[in-house]
C-alpha cells in the first residue's frame, strides 16, 4: 500500500514539475485561443448533414434544432484525417449523413455557427475525440 | 570447448539482463538501445515528443510514459523560461496579448528548429553511417543531415529548418543548426528570434523506447543566456508517417483575415 501511495504521489509531484517547468506545451489547433473563446464550452445534438474529411482540420456540419423548434446548421472543426485515423475514426464510415450525434466544443470568437469540436458521441454511446482541448493562446 | 563458452556468455547475458542490472543510470532496462552495424546507437525509428503524446494518444498513454520515466529513474526533463532580453520579451508578450493569431503555422508555414520536434505528428529517423534523415509528418518536412565531419555549405540561405551538421560525441548524436530566417517560433507562441541563431540538438538514445533530447538555442541578438529546453521522444511501434498536406482547406487564413481587422474580439482584455 505505501509503495502504490508513494508511486501515485511521485506521478502527481513529477506531472506537476512538468505542468510547473514544461513550457513546450502543444497546440494542434491553428491560434485555437485566437479563434475560439475556451470560456464557451457548447455540447450540442443533431442530425449530421455532411462532412469535409480535408487537411489541416476536418469539418461535418449539423443540424440543430433549438427551443423553439428552428433548425440551424452549425459548423464543427476539429482533426486533420491523420490525427483522426489515430483516434480511432475511419472516413465514410464513422461519421455519416442522417446519423444523430453530440458534440462537445467550444464556440468561436466571431463566426455564429462554428465550434471547435473536442468529443463526438454517437447514437450507441460510444465516443471518439475529434480535436485537441480548448488552448490559452500560451502555446 | 567453444560451444560451452558460449553457451555460457548466453546464459550469463540472459541472467544480467533479466536480474534488472543497473545501468550507468541506475535505470533497469527490459530491452537495450540498439547499435547500428559500425557500433553507434541507432536512432532509427518511428518517434513521438512525450509532450504530444496527449494529442495523439491521449491522457492514459501520457501517464503511463510518463510512470515509465519514473520507474527507470530518467530524469523529468525541464525547460527553462526563454532568458529573453527586454526588447524581445515584449515582442514575445505582444504575440502572446493576441493570443497566438500570428502564429506561423496557422499560415501552414513550416516549422523551424526545434519547435517540428515537439509537434503531435511523428517523425522518423532513417540511419546510416555518413548520414541521419529526418522525415516529419509535420509540414513533410525533411532534414538530411552529414555525420561525415563535414562543414556548413557556404552558400546556405536563411530557411525555416537551418542548415544541420552532426557528430557524435560518445552515444549522442549533437546536431549543429544555423542559417535561419526569422519566420519561425523557437518552441512557444512569440518565442522570437533573429538570423543570428544557432541551435545544438543532442540526441541519447537512453533505452530501446526512448531518446533523450537536449537543446540549446543560442542567439545574442535575444537572449541573456542560452535558452535551454529537454524532451523525451518515445518510440512508436507499428506506427507509419501519414500525409498532412496543410493548405488544402485552411479556413483559418480567412477567419484571421477577418479577426485581425477587429483586436478586441481576439485580444487579451488589458488590464
Amino acid at each position: 500500500m505505501r509503495t502504490l501511495s508513494c508511486s501515485v504521489c511521485r506521478s502527481g509531484i513529477t506531472l506537476l514539475l512538468g505542468l510547473l517547468l514544461g513550457t513546450v506545451a502543444l497546440s494542434a489547433h491553428h491560434s485555437f485561443a485566437a479563434q475560439y473563446d475556451a470560456d464557451k464550452p457548447v455540447t450540442m445534438t443533431g442530425t449530421v448533414v455532411r462532412i469535409e474529411w480535408t487537411n489541416p482540420h476536418f469539418h461535418f456540419y449539423v443540424n440543430v434544432k433549438d427551443d423553439k423548434g428552428a433548425v440551424t446548421e452549425w459548423a464543427f472543426e476539429g482533426y486533420p484525417p491523420n490525427m483522426l485515423v489515430r483516434q480511432g475514426w475511419k472516413k465514410d464510415v464513422s461519421l455519416k449523413p442522417g446519423m444523430t450525434v453530440t458534440v462537445q466544443g467550444w464556440r468561436a470568437r466571431v463566426e455564429p455557427h462554428l465550434i471547435a469540436a473536442r468529443e463526438v458521441t454517437f447514437a450507441d454511446g460510444s465516443k471518439l475525440t475529434a480535436g485537441p482541448p480548448a488552448g490559452t493562446g500560451g502555446q | 570447448m567453444k560451444t560451452h563458452v558460449a553457451a555460457w556468455m548466453a546464459i550469463a547475458i540472459a541472467v544480467l539482463s533479466l536480474s534488472g542490472a543497473p545501468s550507468a543510470q541506475g535505470t533497469t532496462k527490459a530491452k537495450p538501445a540498439p547499435r547500428a552495424a559500425n557500433g553507434k546507437p541507432d536512432l532509427s525509428g518511428i518517434w513521438i515528443a512525450t509532450g504530444a503524446l496527449r494529442l495523439m494518444a491521449g491522457e492514459a498513454e501520457l501517464a503511463a510514459a510518463r510512470k515509465s520515466d519514473i520507474d527507470e529513474g530518467r530524469p523529468t526533463p525541464r525547460t527553462e523560461p526563454p532568458p529573453y532580453k527586454p526588447e524581445a520579451e515584449k515582442q514575445r508578450q505582444y504575440y502572446l496579448d493576441r493570443r497566438g493569431i500570428d502564429d506561423p503555422m496557422a499560415r501552414c508555414l513550416i516549422s523551424g528548429v526545434p519547435r517540428i520536434s515537439f509537434r503531435p505528428l511523428p517523425f522518423q529517423i532513417f540511419q546510416m553511417p555518413d548520414q541521419v534523415v529526418f522525415l516529419y509528418e509535420t509540414h513533410h518536412a525533411f532534414r538530411v543531415i552529414p555525420t561525415d565531419g563535414r562543414p556548413h555549405p557556404e552558400d546556405v540561405e536563411p530557411s525555416y529548418l537551418g542548415d544541420s551538421v552532426a557528430r557524435w560525441d560518445g552515444d549522442t548524436l549533437v546536431v549543429d543548426v544555423t542559417a535561419f530566417n526569422t519566420k519561425t517560433w523557437l518552441i512557444g507562441v512569440g518565442t522570437v528570434h533573429s538570423e543570428k541563431l544557432r541551435v545544438t540538438e543532442r540526441y541519447t538514445r537512453d533505452s530501446y523506447n526512448t531518446i533523450r533530447y537536449q537543446v540549446t538555442m543560442d542567439d545574442p541578438e535575444v537572449f541573456t543566456k542560452p535558452w535551454k529546453a529537454e524532451e523525451i521522444f518515445r518510440l512508436r511501434p507499428g506506427e507509419r508517417i501519414r500525409e498532412y498536406e496543410c493548405i488544402e482547406n485552411n479556413e483559418d487564413l480567412l477567419r484571421i483575415e477577418k479577426l485581425l481587422q477587429n483586436e478586441s474580439v481576439f485580444k487579451r482584455p488589458s488590464n
